[in-house]
């Protein structure tokens, strides 16, 4: 109700539009050769860069240099209608042709491609619900619902108010807000079906065609029209709650919002303005000198408290929207004051001027009389109180004009009144001359009496030279003096620190207190000290303050310490100690201020005055952005790019990486530096100031590579962008290999050592059976009863047959001879056992007469065998059958298949079996399995007994 | 106004396929002998049928279209029990006989122009009975009184309540494609 009747009393003073103070802009130029292109859309994506969709294609801004993006299809110009960032951190690119497009992880560009393929009308906007869903409008088509998968369409036949959508939004709530020619329509899901809903003018719309709607969480639903200026529509009851009649500015094309603070407006013709929604102003902001920015396309709010406009002059535009510059203002400010209600004052060496609400020109007061004004202050009857360099000070009412002087001396010691400061009805003057408190009793102005009491060196201040009196929120008084530290007055007793902990403190020119109670103050050579009550700590250099020249300090509305020096102005986080450095990229000129030419009003805004004019600080919230926002672009192996966010493995011969990152500090990019570390290779942090790291020769193992960026050198608490990744060994040193190879080595040596152990073993078993075999076979011949049976057969011959005896003895002592060469061998040619057995069936021919038959059919040299073999069977024959002249005994030997030999004889057991030692065949088969895999068979087959011994070769 | 919309469908494809020369003067493209296959290309089976008795018709004047196809006149299949099933089972083709698809070219396009076109159709496709909003993209081809037209889209099972017992899921994939064919000719009342 109130903000209707200042808009009233603004209209009835005849100024519709109001000026006031002024954000710097600066003006960033396109590339030469795109020169031509209109931006239409401007996004700031979570990565910080600036997105701007032009009607010729999409460029991103990292603070210098605009880059144009290529899209994936040949042809264009691609004119970009809209762009959107989701919550996936996914890129949306809308085109007039009505194409879609989003950015994959490698930033390049992606048709989107979907069954339904893409709308055939302009997309206007994007924007995602709460359940995830993404919404599209078109200029043509109505509204597009990407759910569960699918493209659904919302048109007039839906109950859409027009299909030809200006602009879209999407609320907290999932209610999508769809400006037409014919009003909202405000759409959304219900249990799975559509639900539209239209506001219009008989909902309270002020004008029917709708343009632009901005559905920023933290302000409501704000909508720009065509004739109807813009209003504000409460998202829960969809009433407009607030908007602004007799608007005669044309279009509103853009939009965007402080939260409570200010709504700044794009027209279509009369360039940009903004909406201060406390005092209700509405002033223009003029971008550029010369041809004016009439036409804004695009507005955008960033993260670290900037504005960025385009128009439809070249280039596009931004403003630190914390730092705006009083219009007017005198130079040299020696002092600033600016009261609740709106009115600003500033002390010069040639005057008061006075700044009056809603007007940006300043008035000179008492222009009479000539004022050195260094100090002002406002008591609680709004008297202005003006310290003057050696004239005392003066009260002055501004309602009436009245004033009355208080020179140097019964009741102020010095006429030089360097700063002032009070609670109450208690004044504290710093001069040059000790300190004076005035205690009022009534209006100085209204013949109230003021009582006073001075203090200096007598009282325990260390010098009578104060350069600033500070009243904190505890009731204490904090002096700052020349060359004898700070004091503070407390229950009537002054304390004095000449010492910061060890440190000695001499002068203290400035003084404030944060949001904790803890009491700051700077010092000329050793920058900043804080002091919690108990301890004193310092900021200086090494902490990042660019300059120890600190003229003034003050507390924002925020907490936050502004500090102000000749380099330009630091914003420190009195909790983390974090830094914000703004100068000349802002607006602030370096130029060396005077001393404590700063005053926060109750709002939170710090006026600082300086050589060039006032500043006006604001305190935006809420959280604005402190750091760059640092992130990896891109990780190359051997110069070829990698898909890094998948990919975390290279092969021992991509082990040449090179990481490129960037952290985009839009406030002042080239201030921007670096430090990176690649974890278990470089001992410590390397600091840089390019955007690329290169590592070869990376050794296989394990790495984690670490990156971050800070804008004031200080890498105190900036958060540092990881990325590990594994460089593999080659195969032949990758642990399951070395154990594979040692597997199989330990294997095959233990095959050579069990084949040589078998081997061994088998000579040795051999070696027995073959010493085992001789002992049989001379046992059995040197055996009584064989020596017996030949001896009588020699005894039957002697006399008979001399002749046939001595051979007989010969072949006795040839079969001897050759059992004792052959016992010692493997293996002997067949030939020699063939005669060994002739020496010995001769010898059983003998005594047996025709009883016993040998017939032998081999070819003597067809191979080898065991030694004695054929000697022991037939020897085995003659022992285990009948040899009589009814049942004769006939052996064969003969030679089957080539390789094998058979010994066979017609079986006729004997019924007495003589003792065997069971030695005889048993040991000719393991004497052959020695020798050869092929078997020794032994088989009762037609009457006879079969044994077939293998050929060796 | 989606009713009105769905009246307005159904009192046209009756007046196509039971009142015709209700309307006058307006031109309609139908046909009678549409094809319309589908594919279930599931892990452990290939099943696709065909049907050449997709009737439909499409106003160029008011942007409008009506397809059907009647369920039972699907063949192919890899076997009679499996076409049974399909009938029996899972399209309840006694309950509801024919799949329809009705609505609207989005596109603003006269397709009594000869030409090539790629319009998008938005309307509701009915099958077993569950209607949903669909969009589905058509190429279209107008050369004097005939006009072609082609495209493709997928169902899917659970859109239209179309429950199948999850072993049969190796065999029946969860979406279905869908192929369209058909040349409909000019036909004035």
């Amino acid at each position: 109700m109130r903000s209707w009747w200042i808009i009233g009393a603004c209209l009835l003073v005849g100024l519709g539009v109001l000026p006031g103070q002024k954000p710097f802009f600066r003006v960033h130029p396109f590339p030469e050769e795109f020169r031509q292109v209109r931006i239409n859309e401007m996004l700031q994506a979570s990565s910080n860069y600036i997105w701007l969709g032009t009607t010729d294609g999409l460029f991103r801004f990292d603070g210098e240099v605009v880059l144009s993006v290529e899209f994936p299809q040949p042809g264009g110009p691609f004119s970009v209608t809209a762009l959107y960032e989701d919550r996936q951190q996914t890129l949306w690119v809308g085109l007039e042709s009505g194409a879609i497009y989003f950015m994959d992880h490698s930033g390049a560009l992606q048709l989107w491609e979907i069954e339904e393929g893409h709308p055939a009308a302009a997309i206007t906007a994007f924007g995602e619900d709460p359940a995830h869903q993404l919404w599209i409008s078109t200029y043509g088509e109505g509204l597009y619902c990407w759910k569960g998968g699918r493209l659904y369409n919302f048109s007039r036949e839906d109950g859409m108010s027009g299909e030809e959508i200006y602009d879209m939004g999407v609320d907290s709530f999932g209610q999508v807000w769809c400006g037409t020619d014919q009003g909202i329509s405000l759409v959304r899901w219900k249990d799975g079906s559509k639900v539209v809903e239209q506001l219009s003018l008989d909902q309270g719309l002020p004008d029917e065609i709708v343009r632009f709607i901005l559905t920023d969480g933290q302000c409501g639903i704000w909508v720009g029209m065509h004739d109807g200026g813009l209003c504000r529509i409460n998202p829960r009851s969809h009433k407009v709650d607030f908007s602004l009649p007799d608007w005669d500015l044309g279009v509103v094309s853009a939009l965007a919002c402080f939260h409570n603070r200010e709504v700044w407006i794009g027209t279509e013709t009369n360039g940009l303005f903004r909406l201060d929604l406390k005092a209700m102003e509405l002033e223009p902001l003029p971008l550029s000198q010369g041809r004016p920015t009439n036409k804004i396309y695009a507005l955008l709010r960033d993260s670290e408290g900037g504005v960025w406009v385009a128009g439809n002059t070249p280039g596009f535009y931004s403003t630190n929207r914390q730092f705006e510059f009083v219009e007017n203002s005198p130079g040299d400010i020696q002092s600033v004051l600016a009261c609740p209600h709106g009115q600003v004052w500033i002390g010069t060496q040639k005057g008061l001027f006075l700044k009056p609400v809603l007007r940006d020109t300043f008035l000179s007061i008492l222009p009479q009389l000539p004022l050195n004004v260094i100090s002002l202050y406002e008591d609680t009857f709004q008297n202005i109180w003006i310290g003057t360099f050696g004239d005392g000070v003066y009260i002055y009412r501004h309602s009436d004009g009245k004033f009355s002087h208080i020179g140097e001396g019964r009741q102020l010691q010095n006429g030089s009144v360097l700063s002032m400061d009070g609670a109450g009805p208690t004044i504290w003057l710093a001069t040059l001359g000790g300190v004076t408190e005035f205690i009022l009793e009534g209006d100085p102005l209204d013949n109230g009496t003021i009582r006073s009491k001075s203090y200096g060196q007598e009282s325990g201040l260390g010098t009578n030279f104060i350069y600033r009196v500070m009243v904190d929120s505890k009731g204490r008084t904090w002096f700052c003096t020349d060359g004898k530290g700070l004091s503070v007055l407390e229950n009537g007793a002054i304390t004095t620190y000449s010492h910061a902990d060890s440190i000695p403190l001499k002068a203290v020119y400035s003084i404030a207190e944060d949001h904790m109670g803890q009491i700051w103050f700077s010092t000329p050579d050793r920058g900043l000290f804080k002091f919690d009550g108990q301890h004193f700590s310092t900021i200086s250099l090494k902490e990042g303050i660019r300059n120890l020249s600190i003229s003034g300090i003050a507390t924002t509305a925020r907490g936050q310490l502004l500090i102000v020096h000749p380099s330009g102005i630091d914003l420190l986080n009195p909790q983390t100690g974090h830094l914000i450095y703004f100068d000349q990229e802002v607006g602030i000129p370096d130029a060396e201020p005077n001393l404590n030419t700063l005053h926060a009003d109750n709002s939170g805004n710090i006026w600082i005055g300086l050589p060039t004019g006032l500043i006006r600080f604001t305190s935006l919230g809420p959280q604005l952005r402190i750091h760059p926002e640092t992130h990896l672009e891109r990780v190359s192996a051997m110069l070829e790019p990698v898909n890094w966010w998948e990919k975390n493995e290279f092969s021992h011969e991509e082990n040449f990486l090179v990481f490129e990152y960037v952290g985009i500090w839009l406030t002042d990019p080239e201030s921007v530096t670096y430090r990176y570390q690649l974890d278990s290779w470089d001992r410590d942090w390397i600091y840089a100031n390019d955007r690329r790291a290169t590592y070869s020769a990376l050794p296989p193992g394990r790495y984690t590579f670490r990156v971050s960026s800070t804008e004031n050198g200080a890498f105190k608490d900036e958060p540092i962008v990881s990325y590990s990744f594994r460089i593999l060994p080659p195969v032949w040193r990758r642990p399951w290999f070395i154990l594979l190879a040692m597997a199989a080595l330990s294997a095959l040596f233990y095959g050579i050592v069990k084949n040589r152990d078998a081997r061994i073993k088998r000579i040795e078993k051999l070696k027995q059976e073959t010493i085992k075999s001789q002992y049989e076979a001379l046992k059995s011949q040197i055996n009584p009863h064989f020596l017996f049976n030949s001896f009588n057969t020699l005894v039957a011959f002697i006399e008979e047959n001399p002749k046939l005896a001595v051979k007989y003895v010969e072949r006795l002592s040839d079969f001897y001879r050759v059992i004792l060469a052959y016992r010692e061998k493997e293996r002997i040619p067949l030939e020699e056992e063939l005669q060994l057995v002739g020496d010995f069936g001769y010898l059983l021919n003998q005594r047996f007469g025709d009883n016993f038959s040998l017939s032998i059919q081999v070819t003597p040299n067809a191979g080898f065998v065991v030694p004695l073999a054929l000697q022991m069977l037939v020897e085995n024959a003659v022992k285990h059958n009948v040899v009589s002249k009814n049942k004769p005994l006939r052996i064969r030997i003969e030679q089957v298949d080539d390789d094998y030999l058979l010994v066979a004889n017609n079986m006729q057991q004997k019924f007495t079996a003589e003792p065997s030692t069971g030695f005889g065949l048993t040991g000719i088969i393991n004497r052959y399995a020695l020798l050869t895999d092929r078997q020794v068979v032994v088989e009762q087959k037609e009457g006879e007994f079969r044994v077939r011994l293998p050929l060796l070769k | 106004m989606k009713e009105i919309i769905i009246f307005q469908t159904l009192s046209f494809m009756l007046s196509l396929f039971v009142l015709p020369g209700y309307l006058s003067g307006q031109q309609v493209f139908i046909t009678n002998e549409g094809t319309l296959k589908f594919k279930s290309d599931a892990p452990l089976e290939l099943i696709q049928a065909a049907s050449t008795e997709m009737r439909g018709a499409i106003s160029p004047s008011e942007r409008t279209f009506a397809f059907s196809v009647p369920m039972a006149s699907f063949q192919g299949f890899n076997s009679p029990l499996q076409r049974e099933h399909f009938n029996e089972n899972y399209m309840e083709s006694n309950k509801f006989p024919d799949a329809t698809f009705t609505g609207r070219i989005i596109e603003e396009v006269d397709l009594r122009q000869p030409g090539e076109y790629t319009i998008r159709t938005k309307g509701m496709l009915t099958i077993h009975g569950i209607s949903q909003e669909r969009i589905i993209k058509t190429n279209v081809l107008v050369e004097g009184t005939k006009c072609t037209i082609s495209g493709t889209f997928t169902v899917l099972l659970a859109d239209h309540a179309i429950t199948i017992p999850k072993v049969v899921h190796q065999k029946i994939a969860e979406e279905i494609e869908v192929e369209v064919a058909a040349t409909l000719r000019i036909k004035s009342n």
